[in-house]
């Protein structure tokens, strides 16, 4: 957990770096009354500060509380490779179209994470999709026809 | 008024909506994996097309169902369907090791029941009057109500402070992007014409809590959950019914009240009552060995949550947790401000919300009485079909609200971040919160100061404003004063 609380620290300080950055140059206060820029450096300077106390907390934390944060297991490398086919889903989906990226994108998920069948998957993938293609299409009309098959 | 707040919710189409709510909302939250908030963010998109009664009260449906559905895995299979059923499971799953499963789920849904009731009446008394008290605000009274809000979501959500306070600035920082209310200059938008209206609330909300979530569920998505009890008996016997009137509206007022308390959900008031049940329990050490106290404290007390969670999102327009800041996007959706003009200018809705809030819980409490087999059986759907299709859902559902796909692009991006964020043991909630609050604080902020020409003297002009001066202080020095005594007491010793 240690090293987790270092790195959240210190991604949230850049980020509020850049916030201040680009505020400053946003037009000033006027009479008091203050400009698109204050809140959003005192927000940043508060985000800094927080950061500082967690760092400084994390560095008088006992060894017994600094749990294992697990990035690296078998089963979180899944999770990385399920993110990356949504990826690559949202990538091909408005090109291609809806029923086609989903069913494909539905049949390989579950064969990956069920073993059933392909037969089983590709009738529960195509089941589904159509579902909620004539649900917000029709239903709730949602333009849902893009990409060049559908 | 109150015929037409009759007519508006006796009708068969609001009926069916409530009906369809609850139901979708046991089945969501009786899967373990898919919070109560995930759920009304995945039914969320279904309800821009329609109406603000019908939608608003199919989102209310969803919650209550959702968050006593969680009873049910948390009875069954000792893993709470939803983060408010944790403490049920400590005394429930005891009931089933003993086979008697059919009489925990009969005493969680009749306490779930009466819990959701009395927080429904409190919603009732307490919210008008306090919408009239909301009246008299001015700029320096939100914006220090504001800044109230962030000070305890901050302090109470997950476990560290500095954490909640990085997660909340994080929220704040988002609703910067678009063009500034006040003065009309774009911010943060990196030339982006999507970016130019803002950081699109829904889309984010969607990813923080249904995608992230979902993508917790892939680390175990092989390993299945099994439920081999029967479930009989579901009516309470005489002396469980004396227990469960005697615990539940308690524990209900004390959901209540800290469903008022903003950023405290369902799962703080779950615990809070129960251990408030074992502190004046003649029997405190049968606590945890499966005795019906133990069910109907928390299902009391965190079905409690729901209609007091509301109070303060109504009156004031600052949620009590996240399921409420939902609901405030699917408010707006519809152009409706929460906050305390809704009570004047849209009573009628209003109204008809505490009516169908309170259909509702009787709607779970038949449903749950007649069709707990049913609901038994929807736990043995594999999480490793349903997952896949979440993702379908947060996909559409956010590509829905503006037929746009760059907010599907900002669906996935905040889904991926939440998930390491929960790795890191940051809670997202505080983020969704700061989206909303931020905004409040930011112009009334600078309002204020445009009407006193830049002199802050005018965050102390009123005695509203010194109260909520106060209590932001007192929230923030509070674990830094009890720790201090702690230790003093400690070295005393």
């Amino acid at each position: 957990m240690r090293k987790a609380n270092f790195i959240v620290a210190g991604v949230f300080i850049a980020f509020a770096i850049a916030i201040i950055a680009i505020s400053l140059g946003y037009p000033p206060s006027n009479h008091g009354v203050p400009g698109p820029g204050m809140f959003p450096i005192i927000i940043a300077s508060l985000i800094i500060f927080s950061a500082v106390v967690l760092i400084i907390a994390t560095l008088k934390m006992k060894e017994s509380q600094n749990t294992k944060v697990d990035l690296t297991s078998k089963n979180v490398v899944n999770v990385y490779i399920t993110m990356a086919g949504l990826v690559v889903y949202f990538l091909l989906l408005p090109n291609v179209g809806f029923i086609t990226t989903t069913t494909i994108m539905l049949v390989l998920y579950i064969k990956w994470f069920s073993k059933r069948p392909w037969w089983k998957c590709i009738l529960i993938s195509i089941l589904f999709t159509l579902a909620i293609f004539f649900l917000f299409g029709s239903v709730l009309n949602v333009p849902m026809r893009y990409g060049f098959l559908i | 008024m109150l015929l037409e707040v009759l007519n508006n919710v006796f009708t068969i189409q609001i009926f069916l909506f409530i009906i369809m709510g609850v139901f979708t909302g046991i089945c969501i939250g009786s899967l373990p994996g898919l919070t109560a908030t995930m759920g009304v963010a995945l039914v969320l998109p279904l309800t821009f097309g329609m109406e603000a009664t019908p939608g608003i009260l199919l989102l209310i449906g969803v919650y209550v169902g959702a968050i006593y559905g969680g009873s049910i895995s948390a009875i069954l299979l000792r893993t709470p369907g939803t983060p408010a059923a944790a403490a049920t499971a400590l005394d429930g799953y005891e009931f089933s090791k003993r086979g008697e499963s059919g009489r925990a789920l009969g005493i969680s849904t009749i306490s779930s029941f009466i819990g959701g009731v009395v927080s429904v009446m409190a919603l009732w008394l307490i919210s008008p009057q306090l919408a009239k008290l909301a009246l008299r605000f001015n700029a320096p009274e939100f914006f220090l109500l504001a800044v109230f809000g962030l000070s305890i979501i901050a302090s109470i959500s997950g476990n560290s402070l500095a954490k909640g306070v990085l997660c909340g600035g994080l929220g704040i920082a988002l609703s910067f992007m678009g063009i500034d209310s006040i003065t009309g200059y774009p911010r943060f938008t990196f030339g982006n014409i999507n970016l130019l209206s803002g950081m699109s609330f829904i889309p984010v909300m969607i990813g923080l809590f249904a995608m992230s979530q979902a993508f917790s569920t892939v680390e175990n998505i092989f390993t299945a959950d099994e439920v081999s009890q029967k479930v009989t008996k579901v009516w309470p016997t005489r002396s469980d019914w004396k227990v469960i009137l005697k615990t539940a509206p308690v524990s209900g007022l004390i959901g209540t009240f800290i469903g008022i308390v903003p950023g405290a959900g369902a799962e703080i008031g779950a615990f809070v009552s129960y251990s408030q049940a074992k502190r004046f329990s003649k029997h405190p050490e049968l606590f945890g060995t499966g005795i019906p106290e133990g069910i109907a404290a928390p299902e009391g007390g965190n079905n409690g949550v729901t209609g007091g969670a509301l109070i303060p999102m109504l009156t004031m327009g600052v949620p009590g947790d996240a399921v409420a800041a939902i609901l405030i996007g699917a408010l707006t959706v519809q152009g409706l401000q929460p906050g305390p003009l809704l009570f004047t200018e849209h009573t009628t809705l209003v109204y008809s919300i505490f009516l169908g809030m309170f259909i509702a819980n009787v709607t779970m409490l038949i449903l749950g009485l007649s069709s707990l087999k049913f609901f038994v059986k929807i736990l043995s759907i594999p999480k490793s079909i349903l997952t896949p299709m979440i993702f379908v859902l947060c996909v559409v559902g956010s590509y829905a609200i503006n037929t746009n796909f760059f907010d599907v692009g900002i669906m996935l991006f905040f889904g991926i971040i939440g998930y390491f964020m929960q790795k890191a043991d940051v809670s997202v909630s505080p983020a969704v919160l700061g989206l909303i609050l931020g905004p409040m604080a930011e112009s009334n902020f600078r309002r204020a100061l445009l009407m006193s020409e830049g002199s802050y003297s005018i965050f102390f002009a009123s005695p509203i404003a010194w109260v909520f001066l106060i209590l932001t202080i007192f929230t923030l020095g509070m674990p830094y004063v009890t720790s201090f005594l702690k230790a003093r007491h400690k070295n005393i010793a």
